[in-house]
């Protein structure tokens, strides 16, 4: 069996004196997406910023490709492949699409900027029509497919989402899905948090259910999404016929 | 009261040239107020230092006016790495209150260690170029002035390309428009805030280099001039670099033309009374606000 790209050890994580997460453990594997699901507070958020380290860590341990990385700033652990999409418009909005793949490129020598973008604005040949266009006038869906691509440009082997639908409409909601899948089809590990938990359920090999900072369930996404206590508190009714 | 051409374009050229070094001043302060959320009090007396390490490297380098300039530029680009290394970089983003506490304290300290070690007696700079202008017809504008504001608009180019052609600038720019996105992708807060200080100081360097042929030298030169800055920053649209230096050269024109025909009180006081009433009419400033815009 392979070891795990990301493994948590009861972590304890939050933000100034309050730890928001507590006592959490998990292993994913690669190229698995798993989704986490949770009430609003529940700690969803502050664990994806506790793996990436732009919040306040009290304990544990978070072992990445077999190396502890809990004490590292954030620019060391994307330096190791792990990268973070947060929630809300995550990208610079007076600057052009371009100059938002350059800035994607920040710790990449020069020598692989056009290399890297062009590997991208193949996946996405969207940003490539809408290259002079400042970022804040794409819509919501283009803007959320920029910030991942972004994240993208240095290869990550384990993508964090916060939210990547949240604000769209079903049809880009769809569309952000399956570039999630397209993504984890090349190997990478997504851990995605996400409000619409039916449509995230579907794509998701695993599901992680958080519960006031802590860890309540854990299982491959079709049993997790058929659990009666996750249809009544999550879903409302019967996955399959309401499908996104 | 007739009013004479040559007069308004000699008032125009000397109130473009104080324009463009009030702009040093103004644009630095964006670009701290941009990249770290603070207002730094102690930026008048950066120029200050400028002006002072002009008035002593003179005499060093007999009177030779670049290698003064670039010594004083490079002596204030150090004071602001010590400013930043020491105070600034203590400060978390969200101490707003304790960075007015901090750099107001150090403007104070910075004052008064000069008046006791160089006297509150303004001094006046000789150069090379001594009184020497270029005159065209019965204009006359000094040398000291126009290498003024001919080395703002060099500055001004090359912080333009800087910000809007390199990694090293566009990361400032990015850090103003949004942190988080900056943290995403591998960005290092304290490594851009602290260049983007250095920078700062470096153009406050130039324009108190540069001011200290043109005025008189005091300990005090930077609080007179830190306030207007203030007032241009805000009137420009905050952290929007051009729109900074839009309205230094619109003051620097209308100062040069009320101080042409009314009393210096007048002068002084007309800067306030275009804030108020900028502001007033367009509470955001006059350009788009934030993100460090470059154009």
């Amino acid at each position: 069996m392979n070891s795990p790209v990301l493994e948590l050890i009861s972590v304890t994580a939050g933000y100034g004196d309050n730890p928001i997460v507590r006592d959490f453990s998990t292993r994913l594997r690669a190229g698995t997406i798993t989704t986490l699901i949770g009430g609003n507070g529940a700690g969803k958020s502050t664990l994806l910023r506790a793996i990436y380290g732009t919040n306040r860590f009290f304990s544990g341990q978070i072992v990445f490709k077999d190396e502890p990385v809990e004490r590292l700033p954030p620019w060391e652990r994307l330096k190791r492949g792990i990268g973070f999409v947060p929630q809300g418009r995550c990208n610079f909005p007076a600057m052009s699409v371009g100059e938002n793949l350059k800035m994607g490129c920040y710790t990449l020598p020069a020598a692989k900027h056009d290399a890297a973008i062009g590997r991208v604005t193949d996946l996405f040949p969207l940003l490539r029509e809408r290259w002079r266009t400042e970022a804040g006038n794409l819509s919501g869906g283009q803007q959320q497919i920029l910030e991942m691509a972004m994240v993208l440009l240095l290869e990550p082997s384990l993508l964090l989402l916060d939210e990547p639908s949240l604000g769209l409409s079903p049809r880009m909601q769809g569309d952000v899905f399956a570039t999630v899948q397209r993504i984890a089809a090349t190997g990478v590990t997504v851990l995605v948090v996400e409000q619409n938990v039916r449509g995230a359920l579907l794509i998701s090999d695993l599901a992680l259910v958080m519960e006031q900072g802590r860890k309540f369930m854990e299982g491959p996404a079709a049993e997790v999404r058929t659990d009666p206590r996750i249809r009544q508190a999550y879903l409302g009714g019967n996955i399959e016929q309401t499908a996104a | 009261m007739t009013i004479d051409a040559v007069y308004i374009l000699q008032l125009t050229l000397n109130g473009l040239a104080l324009g463009l070094l009030y702009a040093l001043i103004a644009v630095g302060l964006s670009l701290i107020f941009g990249v770290m959320e603070i207002i730094n009090f102690a930026h008048g007396e950066l120029l200050m230092l400028g002006a002072y390490a002009m008035t002593f490297a003179l005499p060093v380098v007999g009177l030779l006016y670049w290698p003064a300039l670039a010594a004083a530029i490079l002596l204030v680009m150090l004071a602001g790495l010590l400013v930043y290394e020491i105070l600034l970089a203590r400060l978390r983003p969200d101490e707003f209150e304790r960075s007015i506490l901090i750099t107001l304290g150090l403007s104070i300290i910075l004052i008064h260690t000069v008046q006791y070690f160089f006297t509150a007696t303004p001094r006046i700079v000789d150069t090379q170029y001594g009184f020497d202008g270029v005159e065209i017809g019965n204009i006359r504008i000094t040398l000291t002035r126009l290498i003024g504001a001919a080395a703002a608009l060099v500055a001004f180019a090359g912080l333009y390309s800087t910000l809007r052609f390199t990694q090293f600038g566009r990361a400032m720019r990015a850090i103003a428009q949004n942190r988080e996105a900056a943290l995403m992708v591998g960005i290092r807060p304290r490594v851009v805030a602290r260049n983007a200080m250095v920078l700062a100081a470096g153009l406050c360097g130039l324009g108190g280099a540069a001011l200290a042929p043109i005025q008189l030298v005091t300990p005090y030169m930077g609080q007179f001039l830190i306030f207007k800055a203030f007032a241009l920053v805000t009137i420009g649209g905050l952290g929007n670099i051009p729109g900074a230096v839009v309205a230094a050269v619109v003051l620097g024109l209308l100062e040069s033309v009320i101080g042409g025909f009314f009393a210096s009180a007048w002068q002084e006081g007309s800067v306030f009374v275009v804030m108020i009433v900028a502001l007033l009419l367009r509470p955001e400033g006059l350009f788009k606000r934030g993100g460090m815009r470059v154009g």
